[in-house]
C-alpha cells in the first residue's frame, strides 16, 4: 500500500456528471470533507462525450418524478451552482413511425400527465406546420414536451466541479484508483496512482468502468458498457429549438447553442467493452436515414465524430443506492445512456442519503440493486 | 481498380498519405519494387501532387541524386512524371478523412464524394502545418499564412498586396520573401523574435543584399486596420521575448505574412492508434517510429515533415526507407541494399549543424545519428584576381554540393564531405560560371580586377532583365548603397532561368559589391487564438487562472478546437500557454483527442456514397 | 493586389488567358480563370474580405489549403463553403457569409 497522502469522510471514484454534482450536493448538506478522484480528465468519460439532452417523457411513474426533479434543479442551475450551461428549455419532439409504437406513446403520455407533465401529442400534419424543415413521410404521431431540453454536459461538468471546490471538496485529475481497502466489512480507504487516502465512505461513479471498480470492493454490479457513436456537424443559425428523438427509428438530434448539429443512433449489433473507436460505417447509416428526415442536412458537414460508453443495466434504469454488503459503499451507474439529464436528481438524493441516511426530496429506492434478485423488472421503454 | 460501389471497399497494397516529396518517393519506392504501380494509391489534399514543391520557385539543395539544383515545382513534376509512370494511381483534391476501425475514408472535394479503402500497408506521409501566432487583429484579412501566400502567388499566380511585413526569419520566411520580390511586391521588412537567423545564411544574404531588413529580436505587436489590413506595429523584444515598452513602430504594409514554424500534421498517424510523442526539437508531436520509419503500428510507416521537421532531401531519403521496407515486407524479397544505401544518405544528411534539432530529437527515440566531420574553414577571397574567378560565400556547413558536382575543370570540392565549406582551386577555375547558375543559395560570384575598374557578376532572378551599357546604383551585401556603376554585360540562362549580371565596379570594391539597383526601378492581448470561435488568448489564460488546467477541459469550456478548422491552428499555442502558466513542459502535458473526420466531410457525399448514386453534377 | 503578368522564373501565360469562367459576388459578376478557386477569383479581382463573424469582425483567406474556417462564403445559398479550396464554376451566386450560416430546406 502506497504513502498516506490523506483522509476524507467521502471518496468519490469519477469526475463525470454524477461524480461532481455528488460533491457539490455533499457540500450542499454540509458535509465538506469529500474528494473525488478522475483517472483522466473532468468528464472524460461518459458525460463529455454525451448528447446533452435532458428529458422528462418517461415511460414509468418513478422515471417522470426523478426526471422532473432533475429539470427544476437544471431550471436553476445558474443561480444555484453559479455556471451558465447554456440550458435550453426547447423541448423534446419525441417521433413515432410505428403504430405499435404510437399506441405506448399515448399511454406514457396519460402516465406523464398524472404527474403533472404537459405534453402535447401532435399528428404528422401539426409537425410538419410547426417544423416545415421536418420530412413527416411514414410519421404516425409525435409527442412534445417543451419544458424538456438540453444542455452542455462539459460545462455541467466543470460547474459543479468549481462549485463544490469552493466548498472545500477536493478535485484529483489524472488520479486512478487501483485499489480500494476493505476491511471487516466496511470501506476504510481508496488506493491511487498518486497515493492512499483513508475514507468513511465510498461511492462508485465511474460509468463505463462501474463493474471493475465495484470488483474492488468485492461486490459484484450487473452492469456491462456497450459503445455508442455521436457526431458534430458544422454550424448553422439556431432554427432548431428541440432534441428530436425516436425510439423506432433509433436515432436523437439537436442543435446545440453554436449552431452544430449534435446526432448519434444506437447499434444493436455492438458487442459490451470499452472501445472508443469510430466507424464509417456508422457515418454512413446515420447521414442516410437522418437526411430522409431532415433533409436540410444534406448541405452540412460532419465535423468531429466520437465513441462514448452507455453503462447498461438489465432493465435501463440506473442502479443507485447502498450496498447491503459492503455498507458504507455506495454507487451510482448503469444509467443506460441517460446518466447526465437525471444527475441533478439523483446525487441530490444520494447526498441525503449519505449524510442524512434517507432521502428526502425524490425516492430512489426503486433503483437499488436488490431489485434484479426478484425474477420480474419494469424495462424502461424509452430508450435509444 | 474495381468501381465505386455503394458500400463497396476497394482494397490496395499499399495507400500512401500525402503526395509531397516523402509520399512520392515513398510510392516510387514501393511501386518499383513490386513492379506494379497499380496496387499503390497515392491520396492527396492538392489541386497538383508534389506537396509543397509546385509552390517553391527556389532551387533546392542537397545533392544531384536529390534533385539539388532543380527548381522546387520541377521536382515536383519530375517525380509525379516517374510515379504515373510507374502507373501508381492519385487521387488528388482529396482528403483522407479518417482512418476508422473499419475503413479508410477519403473524400474527393472536387466530386464532392466519398469513398472507402482497405490497404495493407499505410504510409503517413502528410507532412506539416504552419504554427500561428498570437498578436492584436491576427484575424484581420490581409493577415496570411506564408504557405497559403506561396500557393496564392506560385500556384494560382495571384498576389494578395502590393507590400507586406514577413513574421519570422527561418527558411520558410525568407524564402517568401525572395519569392514575393521576385514577383514584384515590396517588402518592407522581416521580423525574428531570436536573435538570430533561423534559416541558411545564404537565403538571407538573398534578401539582405536587396536592402530588405532583417529586424531581429523584434516582433509585431498589432495588426493595424478595421476590416483589413492597413499596417503592423511592431517592437523590440527583451531575452524574454516580452516587448520592450516604449520601442514600438508602425509599419505601413497591406500585408502580414507569418512564416513561425511548421509542425507535423499527426492527426491522421495518431488515428491509426501509434504512438505520439512530444519531442520539441522534432516539431512537436512526432509518431514514435524505428530507423526503418515503422510506426508502433506494425504495417503503419511514416517519413518526411510528419516524422519530424526538416527538409526535401531528407523528406524524398524517409520516403525510399519507408517504401522499401513496405515493398520488402509485400514482396518478401530481400530489399536489405536499397534500404542500406539510403540510411547512409541520411547519415551523411544529417551531420552538418542544421541537422543538429533533428539529430536530438532522434536519440530521444533511441535512433542516433553522428554530427561533424566536415571542414568548416571559410576560404578568402584572393588578393590579386586578374582572371574571372568563382568566389563563393557559403559560410555555413549545409547538406549541398551543386558547385562541386557541376564544376567542368574539377576546381572546386567540398572537402569529402556533403556538409563541407567548399573552397575553389583558383589554379583550375577559368571563371565559366557554370557554378553561379548552378548554386542553390545564390552564393556564388565572379570576380575580376582589371586595369581601370573591377568587374562582379551577380546571380539574378528578378525582372526585368537589365540592359548593357545602362547605370545602375551598387548595393553591399546589407542592400546599402555603396557607389554607382554600370551593367558591363548580362549572361542570360534561358534554361536555369538564374541569369548573371556583370556589373562595373570600382577598384576595391569587387569584395562590397554584392547586388544593385536599377535607376529606372521606381523608389520604394486581444490577440485571438482561435479563429473559428474568436478565443482570445485572455480568455484562456483565465480559465487557467481558475483551476482548469488540462486541454481537453480548456477545449470544451471553450470552444477551442471545436470550431470549422478542426484544432489546426490552435491545439499547440493553448498547450504552450497551459505549459507557460502551469511550468509543466508541453512534453509532459496531454495531447488531446484527433477526432475524424480530418476535413469536415460533406454530408451529402456520404449519403450518396452509402446509396451508390456516385459523384456530384 | 491581382494577377502576376509577368513572372522571372514561372510561366504565368495562364494569367492573360481568354478562357474565362463568370460567376457573382454579392451580385456584381466576377471574372475568374478556370483554375480559379472561389478565394484567388476573388482576390485577382480585389476583394479579401470575404465575410464577418458573428462579433462582426472582418475575415479572409488565411491558410489556402482547406485547413481553417478563415474564408466561408456562402455559394447558392450553401453557407460555410471553403473558398480558398473551392473551384469556381459559372455562373455561382457567392456572398459574403455572416456569423454561422442560414439553414437551406
Amino acid at each position: 500500500m502506497s504513502e498516506v497522502k490523506g483522509a476524507y469522510n467521502v471518496c468519490i471514484i469519477g469526475g463525470g456528471i454524477t461524480g461532481t454534482a455528488l460533491a457539490y450536493s455533499l457540500c450542499n448538506l454540509g458535509e465538506t470533507s469529500v474528494a473525488v478522484f478522475e483517472k483522466s480528465y473532468l468528464s472524460s468519460g461518459s458525460t463529455g462525450r454525451c448528447g446533452g439532452g435532458i428529458r422528462q417523457q418517461w415511460s414509468t411513474k418513478n422515471n417522470v418524478r426523478l426526471a422532473m426533479r432533475s429539470v427544476e434543479l437544471f431550471e436553476h442551475f445558474k443561480e444555484d451552482v453559479g455556471t451558465d450551461i447554456e440550458y435550453y428549455q426547447g423541448g423534446y419532439l419525441m417521433l413515432s413511425y410505428d403504430e405499435e409504437e404510437a399506441k405506448q406513446f399515448e399511454k406514457n403520455v396519460e402516465i406523464q400527465r398524472e404527474e403533472g407533465l404537459d405534453v402535447e401529442i401532435l399528428t404528422p400534419k401539426q409537425v410538419s406546420e410547426r417544423y416545415p424543415y421536418i420530412n413527416t413521410e411514414d410519421l404516425v404521431l409525435a409527442t412534445f414536451c417543451q419544458k424538456d431540453g438540453h444542455a452542455n454536459p462539459h460545462k455541467a461538468v466543470i460547474g459543479y466541479a468549481q462549485a463544490a471546490r469552493r466548498m472545500g471538496a477536493r478535485i484529483y485529475t489524472h488520479t486512478e484508483v487501483l485499489g480500494i481497502d476493505v476491511q471487516n466489512g466496511k470501506v476504510v480507504g481508496v488506493d491511487t496512482n498518486q497515493g492512499y487516502f483513508k475514507c468513511d465512505a465510498v461511492v462508485n461513479a465511474s460509468g463505463p468502468w462501474s463493474k471493475q471498480v465495484s470488483q474492488l470492493v468485492g461486490v459484484d454490479l450487473p452492469t456491462e458498457s456497450y459503445r455508442h457513436q455521436i457526431f458534430v456537424t458544422e454550424p448553422l443559425e439556431n432554427f432548431f429549438p428541440m432534441m428530436a428523438i425516436s425510439f423506432a427509428g433509433n436515432f436523437y438530434m439537436r442543435q446545440a447553442q453554436h449552431g452544430q448539429f449534435i446526432m448519434g443512433q444506437g447499434d444493436k449489433d455492438e458487442k459490451p467493452g470499452i472501445n472508443y473507436n469510430v466507424t464509417f460505417k456508422f457515418e454512413k447509416e446515420l447521414t442516410v436515414k437522418m437526411v430522409k428526415l431532415f433533409p436540410f442536412l444534406r448541405n452540412l458537414r460532419i465535423m468531429r465524430h466520437w465513441s462514448g460508453m452507455y453503462n447498461m443495466s438489465p432493465d435501463a434504469q440506473p442502479i443507485i443506492g447502498q450496498s447491503n454488503i459492503v455498507n458504507n459503499y455506495f454507487y451510482a451507474v448503469g444509467y443506460s445512456g441517460h446518466g447526465f439529464m437525471v444527475a441533478p436528481a439523483v446525487t441530490e438524493a444520494l447526498a441525503e442519503l449519505i449524510v442524512l441516511g434517507k432521502t428526502t426530496h425524490t425516492d430512489i429506492s426503486y433503483l437499488n440493486v436488490d431489485r434484479f434478485a426478484n425474477a420480474e423488472v419494469e424495462k424502461e421503454k424509452n430508450v435509444v | 481498380m474495381v468501381d465505386n460501389q455503394a458500400g463497396g471497399k476497394r482494397h490496395v497494397d499499399a495507400i500512401v498519405i500525402g503526395a509531397g516529396p516523402a509520399g512520392l518517393c515513398g510510392a516510387i519506392a514501393i511501386a518499383e519494387s513490386i513492379g506494379d504501380g497499380t496496387k499503390v494509391l497515392v491520396v492527396d489534399e492538392g489541386i497538383e501532387p508534389g506537396g509543397q514543391l509546385p509552390k517553391q520557385t527556389h532551387k533546392f539543395f542537397g545533392h544531384e541524386g536529390f534533385y539539388a539544383s532543380v527548381r522546387g515545382f520541377e521536382i515536383g513534376k519530375r517525380l509525379v512524371d516517374k510515379a504515373r509512370e510507374l502507373g501508381i494511381n492519385f487521387l488528388m483534391q482529396t482528403t483522407l478523412a479518417g482512418i476508422y476501425e473499419d475503413s479508410i475514408v477519403a473524400y474527393d472535394r472536387n466530386s464532392n464524394s466519398v469513398s472507402e479503402y482497405t490497404a495493407d500497408y499505410i504510409l503517413i506521409a502528410t507532412g506539416a502545418s504552419e504554427r500561428f501566432l498570437l498578436f492584436k487583429n491576427n484575424t484581420l484579412p490581409g493577415v496570411y499564412g506564408a504557405g497559403a501566400v506561396q500557393t496564392l502567388m506560385n500556384q494560382y499566380k495571384v498576389m494578395p498586396g502590393k507590400s507586406f511585413l514577413i513574421i519570422g526569419a527561418g527558411n520558410i520566411g525568407l524564402i517568401v520573401a525572395y519569392q514575393l520580390l521576385q514577383a514584384g511586391a515590396k517588402v518592407k521588412a522581416i521580423v525574428e523574435a531570436t536573435s538570430k537567423i533561423g534559416g541558411y545564411m545564404v537565403h538571407a544574404n538573398k534578401i539582405m543584399r536587396l536592402g530588405i531588413p532583417i529586424l531581429l529580436n523584434h516582433t509585431i505587436i498589432s495588426a493595424l486596420g478595421e476590416d483589413r489590413v492597413e499596417g503592423a506595429i511592431i517592437a523590440q523584444v527583451d531575452g524574454k521575448f516580452k516587448p520592450i515598452p516604449g520601442t514600438e513602430k508602425e509599419i505601413a504594409v497591406d500585408t502580414i505574412c507569418l512564416a513561425v514554424g511548421l509542425q507535423p500534421s499527426v492527426e491522421l498517424v495518431a488515428q491509426t492508434g501509434a504512438e505520439i510523442k512530444y519531442i520539441s526539437e522534432l516539431g512537436g508531436y512526432v509518431p514514435v517510429r524505428d530507423e526503418n520509419m515503422k510506426t508502433t503500428v506494425n504495417n503503419v510507416y511514416v517519413a518526411g515533415d510528419l516524422s519530424g521537421i526538416e527538409e526535401a532531401s531528407t523528406a524524398m531519403i524517409e520516403g525510399y526507407i519507408a517504401g522499401y521496407n513496405i515493398a520488402q515486407k509485400i514482396t518478401g524479397k530481400d530489399m536489405s541494399e536499397k534500404i542500406t544505401n539510403m540510411k547512409n544518405e541520411l547519415v551523411e544528411f544529417r551531420k552538418g549543424p542544421f541537422a543538429a534539432k533533428v539529430r536530438e530529437g532522434l536519440k530521444k527515440m533511441g535512433i542516433s545519428f553522428p554530427g561533424g566531420g566536415y571542414r568548416e574553414e571559410i576560404q578568402q577571397m584572393p588578393s590579386s584576381l586578374s582572371r574571372l574567378k568563382a568566389v563563393i560565400e557559403c559560410p555555413q556547413a549545409i547538406p549541398c554540393n551543386p558547385c562541386e558536382t557541376s564544376c567542368p575543370t574539377g576546381a572546386i570540392n567540398t572537402g569529402g564531405n556533403i556538409n563541407g565549406v567548399p573552397q575553389v582551386d583558383y589554379e583550375k577555375c577559368t571563371g565559366c560560371g557554370i557554378c553561379v547558375t548552378k548554386c542553390p543559395g545564390l552564393a556564388i560570384f565572379l570576380v575580376q580586377q582589371r586595369e581601370e575598374h573591377s568587374i562582379v557578376g551577380i546571380p539574378y532572378e528578378f525582372l526585368p532583365v537589365p540592359e548593357k551599357g545602362s547605370s545602375v546604383k551598387l548595393l553591399d551585401k546589407n542592400g546599402k548603397y555603396v557607389a554607382d556603376g554600370q551593367i558591363d554585360r548580362v549572361m542570360i540562362n534561358r534554361k536555369e532561368k538564374t541569369h548573371i549580371a556583370f556589373l562595373k565596379v570600382p577598384k576595391g570594391m569587387e569584395g562590397v559589391v554584392r547586388h544593385f539597383e536599377m535607376s529606372t526601378v521606381s523608389e520604394e492581448s486581444q490577440a485571438y487564438i482561435c479563429r473559428c470561435e474568436e478565443v482570445s488568448r485572455n480568455d484562456v489564460e483565465k480559465l487557467i487562472d481558475s483551476g482548469i488546467t488540462d486541454y481537453e477541459e480548456i477545449r470544451r469550456v471553450l470552444r477551442i478546437g471545436m470550431g470549422p478548422c478542426g484544432g489546426k491552428t490552435c491545439r499547440s499555442v493553448v498547450l504552450q500557454i497551459i505549459s507557460e502558466k502551469t511550468g509543466v513542459p508541453i512534453s509532459e502535458s496531454r495531447l488531446g483527442a484527433f477526432r475524424p473526420p480530418v476535413i469536415p466531410l460533406p454530408i451529402d457525399a456520404i449519403v450518396r456514397y452509402a446509396k451508390g448514386v456516385g459523384t456530384d453534377e | 493586389m491581382g494577377r502576376l503578368v509577368e513572372h522571372p522564373i514561372l510561366d504565368v501565360k495562364s494569367s492573360t488567358s481568354k478562357t474565362h469562367v463568370v460567376f457573382y459576388f454579392e451580385g456584381q459578376p466576377i471574372c475568374a480563370l478556370p483554375s480559379d478557386t472561389i478565394a484567388s477569383a476573388l482576390i485577382a479581382n480585389g476583394i479579401d474580405i470575404f465575410g464577418f463573424t458573428e462579433h462582426n469582425h472582418a475575415r479572409g483567406f488565411f491558410c489556402a489549403i482547406g485547413k481553417c474556417s478563415s474564408c466561408l462564403v456562402e455559394v447558392d445559398g450553401i453557407p460555410n463553403v471553403r473558398s480558398c479550396i473551392t473551384p469556381v464554376r459559372d455562373g455561382i451566386n457567392v456572398r459574403r457569409q455572416e456569423g454561422r450560416g442560414k439553414p437551406k430546406w
